[in-house]
């Protein structure tokens, strides 16, 4: 009953929350910081203010504070605002929005886990949308100073996020280790060269094949560059939506570009072109519903996952991604004053060397995929490549960005297929981590030939690889694939259970508040118990594509 | 005490402080995985079902026929092997999600034989068994990338290269169908492409060219490659796929009336298979066909009369056919490989045993087995041989002419290896 109560009590103070945040967005960017400014109210108070960058945030602390503040960091929100009837998922259209996110996606249960155990939580809505690593890098700085000055007990800080919140977070430990006791990046996003890579190459691909009227960047200034944008999210969800269409007959869109239709004159599937953008970019071949694996009962028991499921899967991959990629180069863009992508040497054959051997009958085969990497050689004047500007490019390198350094302890999590903020994300730090822990354990041997005393360098990172099931697709009476059900674990983006967050959050709180991470054996237990979650260290995700093309 | 020797002293004891407390930190070493002190569980994955599966679906009871067969008479070192078989249908995606449960769930000290070119592939991508230090021992397939020790360190090939398979069928050609015009159908991947690069480097010329993707493989298809083939006027076709294509093909023609002189890649050339697919022995007669191992009708071969025997007891009624032989033959060189990794094996003494013994390893084949340090690569070779009235592959005027080369620029020459006697009952020694 007592935890009914407390639980009840706590959904009240996250609908006050709610409402609060939705009065500090109406509040103007202040030159100066503003608060916190808090309620008192008991069990929980919730305390408002402003960064000096203007940036709204919430903080929200129970009566027995405890000492330890969990500091979370929301995930990429689109920096302009989308006209109704263009996103499913916003189906009144999208408005800029910086309201402050405490716990990840409102979730009461978290709020509970945290307040109910005398922590208190915190997180801002950021200044700008959009790429912002930098300006909410410094916020969450000013916030933490903003939360000891008005609570002076605090004793532990801890910070964790989602996506691009991943990687603030990330870039925060790097750059402050001294101010948080643990992180936990989840679904973390890479660099944005590599991301912007990877959605450059989506985009180049689509317009390459399907339609050359598409921009995919070097977008303009100001509204008309908004225009520019939408208009191209318009045409690659049309696009997609003409794919998928014809996913069975492989016929390609009537916008296709002159190479395209002499690929579909020659035979060749546009579903086939479709998986070979997907596999050159590195986007997953497992999506929400599609697991390449099964195939209805009869004629396509085999066919369908050998021949057509990839196709699916990338091609729900790219609709979820599509938005995003527009969006973010656009948003880039503005910021360093030109186009980022750039393609001209990129190698899109040594791309797909491996991956087109695995997925052969589902590109067609070898000679189909020749005579589609023929289309995306340099030499082909049908498909020009993409010229970065060099100034914004330059600029763009001198953004914030992680080098996956790990300083304190560090949960990270990710879905094996995620298609926005691909695992390969997440390796890179455990690749680093691992030169790094041997230089530490060097470092350590090295110290204890003088002080004739071993001390084991600490281990800081633990991660869950959030896997997928073994297979998911399910069809119709009919044989038609149900493409209705939510996403599966592992694939879609950030797709934890509240499990799986607890799971995060409990073993980040055990970390940060006493300087060590529990055996392996208790974490494989916590990870079976979560569901869907692996500490298999043997997995290995692929790096984005950009990384072995530097 | 003099200074140096004491601080040599100091320095000898921070050294062992420092060992003893790494120690300290490594945990006890464990039994291997898929060992325990009566059992070896290995794991396969290959087409059990589906388009692919006709014939290669044997295998895993060939290869249990002979481990039951090992098993009876003291296993290996006491203990006895046990095979776990996974379906994957021949898609790539099913073969990485059965390896991870076979390495994962059950817990296999091993991989066998597991079949396929893109399959394989996939494996090694995703599942990554080098990375995990898991033995790949034996794939079935004859893609020549397999044997490349720095790519894929912890995988042996078995099969001999589709590359050398096509450099010693064009030589096989050059010396028997000299000014015939020739046809090729070949499956349009890896598999394909490996072949291509063999006969391109012996220099034969194609008037047709047929690629077919993997799994498209039909008699609506093969109808189409018959329609261009014999618009090319081919006297002489190659079909290198798998069984199902081969059948497909031989049937198709038969029924369209076309009959070139067949030329049938090993892999695609079992003719319980493709006569079990309603292929009749007939279309098979005088088609050539290539083998490594003794043909399956020959008794007077002393491995062929043992796992016939051993065969006919564990699964009566069975065909022993060439699918059969091999299958066995690789279980027998398993077992040899695990009698060498020693009296407790672990992946590393495994992977250590073949590299440094494989290539004495006893084996039905008549080339020799080239496992070393340097090199996983299987059989070298073949002896071409022609389809009899019954449909069974037998070499020319009864004697083995067998040929060697390698998956590079080497010449194809005749083979002179002669191999050693069966060890006593077929066991590892």
């Amino acid at each position: 009953m007592r935890i009914s109560s407390t639980k009840s009590r706590f959904l009240a103070v996250l609908s006050s929350a709610a409402l609060v945040a939705t009065v500090v967005v109406a509040t103007p960017a202040h030159a100066a910081a503003v608060g916190p400014i808090c309620d008192k109210k008991v069990p929980v108070q919730t305390c408002q203010g402003t960064t000096s960058d203007g940036a709204p945030y919430v903080m929200m602390v129970p009566a027995n504070f405890n000492g330890t503040v969990a500091l979370y960091s929301h995930g990429y929100r689109y920096n302009i605002d989308l006209p109704a009837g263009m996103l499913p998922s916003v189906p009144t259209g999208y408005k800029v929005t910086n309201t402050p996110e405490p716990i990840p996606g409102g979730n009461p249960a978290i709020a509970s886990y945290f307040l109910g155990n005398g922590m208190a939580i915190m997180g801002s809505g950021f200044a700008r949308q959009g790429w912002n690593l930098d300006s909410a890098v410094s916020t969450n700085v000013e916030l933490v100073g903003a939360f000891k000055t008005a609570f002076p007990t605090t004793k532990h800080v801890l910070a964790w996020g989602s996506s691009l919140g991943g990687i603030i977070t990330q870039t925060l430990a790097e750059k402050y280790p001294t101010l948080v006791d643990a992180v936990a990046p989840m679904c973390m996003a890479d660099n944005v060269s590599p991301e912007l890579t990877a959605a450059g190459d989506v985009l180049w691909g689509i317009k390459t094949f399907f339609d050359p009227t598409i921009k995919g960047g070097n977008y303009s200034a100001g509204a008309a560059g908004n225009a520019e944008a939408i208009g191209d999210i318009v045409k690659v969800l049309t696009v997609l939506g003409s794919l998928k269409s014809s996913m069975a007959t492989g016929a390609w869109p009537a916008t296709s570009s002159a190479s395209g239709k002499a690929l579909e004159a020659a035979g060749v599937p546009s579903r086939s072109a479709l998986l070979l953008i997907g596999l050159m970019a590195g986007l997953p071949t497992q999506s929400d519903h599609f697991d390449s694996i099964s195939g209805p009962d009869g004629a396509l028991k085999l066919s369908f996952p050998l021949a057509i499921s990839p196709a699916l899967a990338v091609l729900e991959n790219a609709a979820s991604a599509a938005v995003l990629a527009i969006l973010a180069t656009q948003d880039v863009e503005l910021q360093v004053g030109g186009a980022v992508y750039d393609n001209t040497k990129t190698d899109y054959s040594a791309r797909v060397e491996d991956s087109a051997v695995i997925y052969n009958a589902a590109l067609s085969g070898n000679t189909a995929i020749n005579a589609m990497l023929a289309v995306l050689n340099p030499a082909n004047p049908g498909a020009p490549r993409a010229k970065g500007n060099a100034d914004a490019m330059a600029k763009m390198g001198k953004l914030a960005a992680t080098t996956a350094k790990v300083n304190v302890p560090t949960v990270m999590m990710t879905g094996v297929a995620d298609p926005i903020t691909p695992a390969g994300a997440t390796q890179r730090v455990i690749d680093a981590y691992a030169t790094q822990l041997v230089a530490e354990r060097n470092a350590a041997i090295a110290a204890a030939k003088k002080s004739r005393s071993y001390q084991a360098p600490t281990k800081k990172l633990v991660v869950f690889w959030s896997t997928t099931p073994k297979a998911w697709t399910t069809f119709d009476s009919t044989g038609a694939p149900i493409a209705s059900s939510p996403a599966v674990s592992g694939t879609n983006h950030c797709t934890f259970s509240t499990a799986n967050l607890l799971t995060v959050a409990k073993t980040m709180v055990g970390a940060g508040t006493t300087g060590k991470f529990p055996t392996g054996g208790a974490i494989a237990t916590a990870a079976r118990k979560s569901g869907n979650l692996s500490v298999d260290k043997n997995f290995r995700a692929p790096l984005l594509k950009y990384y072995n093309e530097q | 005490m003099t200074r140096m020797k004491r601080r040599a002293l100091i320095s000898a004891t921070a050294v062992l402080a420092v060992a003893a407390l790494t120690a300290a930190t490594v945990p006890a070493q464990a039994a291997e995985v898929g060992v325990t002190n009566s059992t070896i569980t290995l794991g396969m994955t290959l087409p059990m079902t589906g388009t692919a599966s006709p014939g290669y679906n044997k295998i895993p009871g060939a290869m249990k026929a002979y481990f039951d067969y090992l098993n009876a008479n003291g296993g290996v070192n006491g203990r006895s092997i046990n095979l776990k078989v996974e379906d994957d249908q021949y898609v790539p995606t099913q073969a990485v999600a059965k390896t991870n449960k076979l390495l994962l769930q059950d817990k296999v000290m091993a991989l066998i034989a597991p079949l396929g070119t893109a399959n394989n592939k996939a494996v090694a991508a995703s599942v990554n068994p080098a990375r995990r230090g898991v033995p790949v021992l034996f794939v079935n397939t004859g893609f020549s990338g397999f044997a490349d020790t720095k790519k894929y360190p912890t995988t042996y090939a078995i099969l001999p290269s589709y590359v050398m398979e096509a450099k010693i069928m064009a030589q096989y050609i050059k010396d028997n169908f000299a000014g015939k015009t020739i046809g090729l159908v070949y499956q349009d991947d890896d598999f394909g492409t490996d072949a291509l690069k063999g006969f391109t480097q012996a220099g034969v010329t194609f008037a047709a060219k047929i690629p077919y993707a993997s799994g498209s493989q039909s008699a609506a298809t093969a109808a189409g490659w018959v329609t261009k083939l014999s618009a090319a006027k081919c006297d002489v076709v190659i079909l290198f796929g798998v069984s199902s294509a081969t059948a497909a093909g031989l049937g198709t023609a038969a029924a369209l009336k076309y009959a070139p002189q067949w030329i049938l890649g090993s892999v695609g050339g079992d003719a319980t298979t493709i006569k079990a697919a309603g292929v009749p022995a007939g279309v098979l007669y005088n088609a050539v066909g290539a083998s490594f191992a003794p043909a399956t009708t020959d008794m007077t071969d002393e491995y062929v009369k043992l796992f016939s025997d051993i065969y006919a007891k564990a699964v009566p009624g069975s065909a022993f056919d060439n699918n059969v032989l091999i299958g066995m033959n690789t279980a027998f060189v398993a077992a040899q490989a695990l009698k060498a990794a020693g009296t407790n094996p672990t992946r590393a003494s495994l992977l250590a045993a073949i590299d440094a013994k494989g290539a004495s390893f006893a084996s039905a084949a008549l080339l020799p087995l080239n496992y070393s340090k340097t090199s996983h690569v299987g059989y070298n070779g073949y002896w071409f041989g022609k389809y009899s009235p019954t449909g069974d592959l037998k070499p020319v005027d009864g004697k083995y002419v067998l040929y060697t080369t390698d998956s590079g620029s080497g010449a194809v020459v005749k083979s002179t290896w002669t191999r050693p006697a069966m060890p006593a009952k077929g066991l590892p020694q």
